[in-house]
């Protein structure tokens, strides 16, 4: 279910739904959730089933449950347009959980900072605590180590007797980790890792080191 | 005006011309004129325009005899064209019969290629005629007051009808018709088709189940007796024959005698890409063509195609390099010569080329026949042999589309809206959904305005919507925008536009082509190099490049198969074979490679049912060689890997082609307990057929075509930029949420249903199963790939089916690192 790493001699806990917690700081990262998209899709004519929607709540709810964080940080993305039924679901359950939460925000990010403020969910550009650096879009620095979402990353995974695989994963490069998406109903873009790069795919509620 | 006076009218002008009306084209007008519907067998170029455009107006001369002096307004034919590039040679065609027999009707065309001001000309005022495609026929019943538009209508003719048949414009077509039907009192169907296997059944897909209308109409058969002789390029060196691939650039020293020797020549290629590469090799070794050929496919600029098309028709070309964009209709006159490169894979589709060669009366149309890999030979003489034999296909209507219904259902929510009451009796009466339950019928409706099948709270689903008068519309400007935009049921890759930075359309290429190019890279297509610059906005800017590259253009697109009556000939070829008659000169040529084969392994006879195994690099290879066609090996091969994975956890990619197919995986496969466990068994053929379509990406696949149909996804348009990237999103992960939690959903179901019917082809593989199992199996373990296995285990395209765990698998696998 979990995979254990550090980083700046620091202990991060790979999760595999995507999200990632920091227990040093009891904080859970996760980034990408595209919460309303499904809704979205259905307002344009598109009809998805709305229980897709749900699953999304449900399963931050699970990993919320099982850390147990001081506070929730989503790394931009949170909500993937402009306002709709599924906000008010939220809400609820931002109020449902006991932590803090902040939302740096994303490209997807349209809803307006005071409906979050409302709900005292703390919106930032980006965010600094010690050695580490948290943003959205990746975005490389001097010193510090970046942790992103925005890609949706994933690799080719290539085997005997021609078997190729995609997989959604946690990539790691000397200076930054890109999440993967959490939303059920997101995409994902393959990325080539280099030698130096550390791959963690997701597969079946587990967390695995490929590289 | 009596008939007899009329038919004169029309039969004095074709002798002003020095013609003789055609037996059939004077049966047709007469039918038409007794008011009747019905199916004209005609092929290309044998004057089938007149057969139906000259008792049209035949009618509206009857209908008003001061013709001459008075012009009547209104719309009083619609002929459909499955391609843009063939109305132009109907309109001049039917505009100078129009003409000069000084009636004063108008010809006008409205496909994609019509320029807007045009367009908003025709909807004030519909031309006489109006020649149209099934997609830009459907656009205009998403418009306001197309009742009133088409009330004159007297006749729709639906031009080569067997295209459309087999494929869901054709569904389209058939309920364009049950709406017409009921708009234009007057209306007479008919409709053109080249000799296919099922006439009967074009005949009833085209006219549905209304009893009066098939009592009311005709089949009128041209019986144009011609000639056709196959000629194959057999390589000079068989030694250096490939044993795949399908481009077959190795003969092309042999094609250019060909290409001196006559005038002018067709060279049919089956995809753009192998067009591309031929246009291009012929000039980089013959540059002494340069100006005397050029290339035509759809991807190229309208102007380019036109001009092409003239060009042959002025003889001013010595070749064109051509895919099946030229296949049908363009009238011009026959060419000399035509070669065509690589398995044509159907019968008919191979005859109608053929028939594009010289057609002077009495004499045989030629056709050369280059294939582009040993095992194509085969194929070669059998289509002399069934060229013989008189062989022809069926094209297969599809049955209960729903995502092309529902796509129809919000086209006329978007125009006039609709009341069920009124519409569902005319769906019933179409062949394609006669067997539609009410309930079925309800489902649709749910879908369209609520997204689902039972209200739900907080829900803001927003589609057509249900007015107090109970008429269903879509009041969305947006809604309706993207509707119009989304409409036709060909489904095709995002395409880019090619564009010199300096302005000058080139054509239009697939996304996925350009995606993997930087700024700066160089590339082939349509027969220019030249350097991206920058993609911006879904049109790749670009310049013309001195720098040799081998990088040309390639397209997606699907692979046809051979149909049941083709493999089966092919089976009967492979026999003589196995009989060491050799006795056709294709046979012959291939001794070699025969010789080989049964070095290495054998070539079964009638009895004989061959399984091969070996090991390669790539894994342990177990190829089975049914010679059933590509469709039912694809199911067989399915079939069997979802049996033997019951057994035991293992991995399978599977790979097919027309002869047989294979199952690798990374550990071997003991053969003996395929047999000794009766896995070619047809008990629970069935459901084991739909687990295993569960597990390979077939179903998957199919579902692609019927979300962006249906609407679930929304493709875009490559020339409008709308901002949809927040509605984009793709049909893999729609079927991943459909199979988790919505899997009673109609749409999702059709993709499985599609598949069994369309791919599969289910009876053909339980007769095979049969057949199987009445033969002796021969089990060869090999030391390397045989002749036979190359072009299998060498197929790119494939399926996979696993009962791994997904965990182990990964631990079995490595990362792929950039290179």
């Amino acid at each position: 279910m979990t995979h254990l790493i550090q980083i700046r001699k620091q202990d991060f806990i790979l999760h595999a739904s995507g999200a990632i917690f920091w227990k040093n700081q009891s904080m859970l990262l996760i980034a990408d959730v595209h919460l309303g998209k499904v809704t979205h899709f259905r307002k344009h004519g598109a009809a998805i089933p709305l229980i897709a929607a749900y699953e999304n709540l449900e399963k931050l709810t699970e990993v919320v449950n099982y850390f147990q964080p001081k506070t929730v940080c989503f790394l931009g993305d949170l909500f993937h347009s402009v306002l709709n039924s599924e906000w008010e679901d939220f809400t609820k359950w931002v109020e449902y959980i006991k932590s803090n939460v902040i939302l740096i925000s994303g490209n997807h990010d349209i809803i307006p900072q005071y409906l979050f403020e409302d709900i005292d969910v703390k919106v930032l550009e980006e965010l600094k605590i010690n050695n580490f650096y948290f943003t959205h879009h990746p975005t490389e620095h001097d010193t510090l180590f970046n942790f992103c979402g925005h890609i949706h990353p994933g690799v080719k995974m290539r085997g005997i007797g021609r078997q190729v695989m995609r997989l959604a994963c946690f990539f790691k490069t000397k200076n930054q980790m890109i999440f993967p998406a959490f939303g059920n109903f997101t995409g994902k873009y393959i990325l080539e890792p280099t030698k130096e790069d550390e791959v963690f795919v997701l597969v079946d509620d587990e967390v695995i080191a490929v590289s | 005006m009596k008939q007899t006076e009329l038919i004169k009218i029309a039969s004095n002008w074709f002798q002003e011309k020095n013609w003789k009306p055609f037996p059939f084209q004077k049966k047709t007008w007469k039918a038409f004129l007794d008011g009747k519907h019905g199916l004209l067998n005609a092929p290309t170029g044998s004057g089938k325009t007149y057969a139906l455009w000259v008792p049209i107006v035949l009618q509206y001369i009857k209908d008003n005899p001061n013709y001459k002096e008075k012009h009547t307004k209104g719309i009083k034919a619609i002929w459909i064209t499955p391609l843009r590039a063939l109305s132009v040679e109907i309109q001049q065609s039917a505009q100078r019969f129009a003409d000069e027999l000084g009636t004063g009707l108008t010809v006008g065309i409205r496909t994609g290629d019509t320029p807007q001001s045009v367009r908003a000309k025709q909807k004030r005022s519909m031309p006489d005629l109006l020649i149209t495609t099934p997609e830009s026929l459907m656009l205009l019943l998403a418009s306001k007051g197309y009742e009133k538009m088409f009330k004159t209508l007297t006749a729709v003719v639906v031009d080569e009808w067997h295209e459309l048949l087999g494929s869901k414009r054709g569904v389209q077509m058939e309920l364009a018709l049950s709406r017409l039907k009921t708009v234009s009192p007057q209306l007479r169907i008919w409709g053109i088709s080249a000799t296919i296997g099922n006439l009967e059944q074009a005949q009833d897909v085209l006219l549905g189940m209304n009893q009066s209308i098939k009592e009311h109409s005709v089949l009128i058969k041209a019986n144009l007796n011609k000639k056709i002789v196959v000629k194959s390029i057999i390589p000079k060196k068989m030694e250096t024959f490939p044993w795949r691939g399908h481009i077959g650039l190795h003969v092309l020293d042999q094609v250019i005698p060909i290409i001196k020797a006559s005038k002018t020549t067709l060279i049919f290629t089956n995809t753009r890409s192998q067009c591309e590469i031929w246009f291009q090799k012929i000039l980089e070794k013959y540059p002494e063509f340069a100006g005397e050929i050029a290339m035509h496919h759809g991807s190229i600029n309208k102007e380019t195609r036109l001009w092409v098309e003239q060009a042959i028709r002025n003889e001013s070309l010595k070749a064109v390099v051509a895919t099946s964009s030229l296949d049908l209709g363009v009238d011009f006159a026959p060419v000399e010569t035509i070669i065509q490169i690589g398995g044509p894979k159907g019968i008919a589709k191979f005859l109608q080329r053929a028939g594009r060669s010289n057609h002077r009366p009495g004499e045989a149309s030629v056709i050369h026949f280059l294939p582009t890999h040993a095992m194509e030979l085969i194929e070669a003489s059998a289509l002399k042999r069934a060229v013989k034999e008189d062989v022809m296909e069926d094209r297969i209507p599809y049955l209960m589309s729903y995502d092309v219904l529902i796509q129809y259902l919000v086209t006329l929510a978007v125009s006039d809206g609709f009341i069920p009451s009124e519409i569902f009796p005319e769906i019933k009466n179409t062949f394609c959904f006669q067997g539609i339950t009410d309930e079925e019928w309800l489902w649709c409706l749910n879908f369209i305005t609520m997204g689902s099948q039972s209200l739900q709270a907080y829900d803001e689903y927003k589609r057509v919507i249900i007015d107090e008068n109970g008429i269903y519309k879509v009041e969305s400007r947006q809604t309706a925008m993207m509707h119009r935009l989304s409409i036709g049921t060909i489904v095709s890759d995002a395409m880019v536009q090619v564009k010199y930075v300096s302005g000058g359309f080139i054509g239009t290429i697939e996304e996925f082509f350009i995606g993997k190019m930087k700024p700066g890279d160089v590339f082939v297509f349509a027969g220019r190099t030249l350097e991206l610059v920058r993609v911006r906005n879904m049109i790749a800017q670009v310049r013309r490049s001195t720098k040799r590259t081998r990088n040309i253009v390639s397209f997606m697109g699907g692979r046809m198969a051979l149909s049941s009556q083709m493999s089966e000939i092919l089976r009967r070829e492979l026999q003589s074979e196995a009989d060491h008659k050799r006795n056709t000169p294709e046979l012959k040529a291939l001794s070699g490679i025969f010789d080989r084969q049964e070095l290495e392994s054998i070539v079964p006879g009638e009895n004989e049912f061959l399984i091969e195994t070996f090991k390669t690099r790539e894994g342990y290879h177990t190829v089975f060689y049914p010679f059933e066609g590509r469709f039912v090996h694809m199911a067989m091969s399915g079939l069997l890997a979802y049996r033997i994975s019951l057994l035991l956890p293992i991995t399978f990619s599977l790979a097919y082609n027309d002869y047989g197919f294979e199952l690798l995986s990374d550990q071997p496969l003991d053969v003996q307990e395929v047999l000794d466990n009766n896995l070619f068994s047809t008990d629970y053929l069935f459901d084991d057929l739909q687990k295993s379509l569960n597990s390979t990406e077939l179903a998957r696949r199919k579902f692609r075509d019927i979300a962006v149909i249906s609407g679930m996804v929304f493709t875009g348009y490559p020339s409008k930029q709308i901002k949809t990237k927040h509605l984009q999103s793709n049909s893999q992960l729609l079927f991943d949420v459909f199979r988790d939690y919505e899997n009673n959903n109609l749409l999702y179901i059709q993709a499985f249903r599609e598949t069994f019917e369309h791919e599969m082809e289910e009876g053909r593989l339980r007769t095979a199963l049969e057949r199987i199992a009445t033969q002796n199996i021969i089990w060869k373990q090999c030391d390397k790939a045989t002749p036979f296995s190359f072009p299998i285990i060498t197929d790119r395209l494939r399926e996979k089916l696993s009962s791994e765990k997904l965990k182990d698998r990964i631990k079995k696998m490595t990362l792929l690192l950039t290179k």
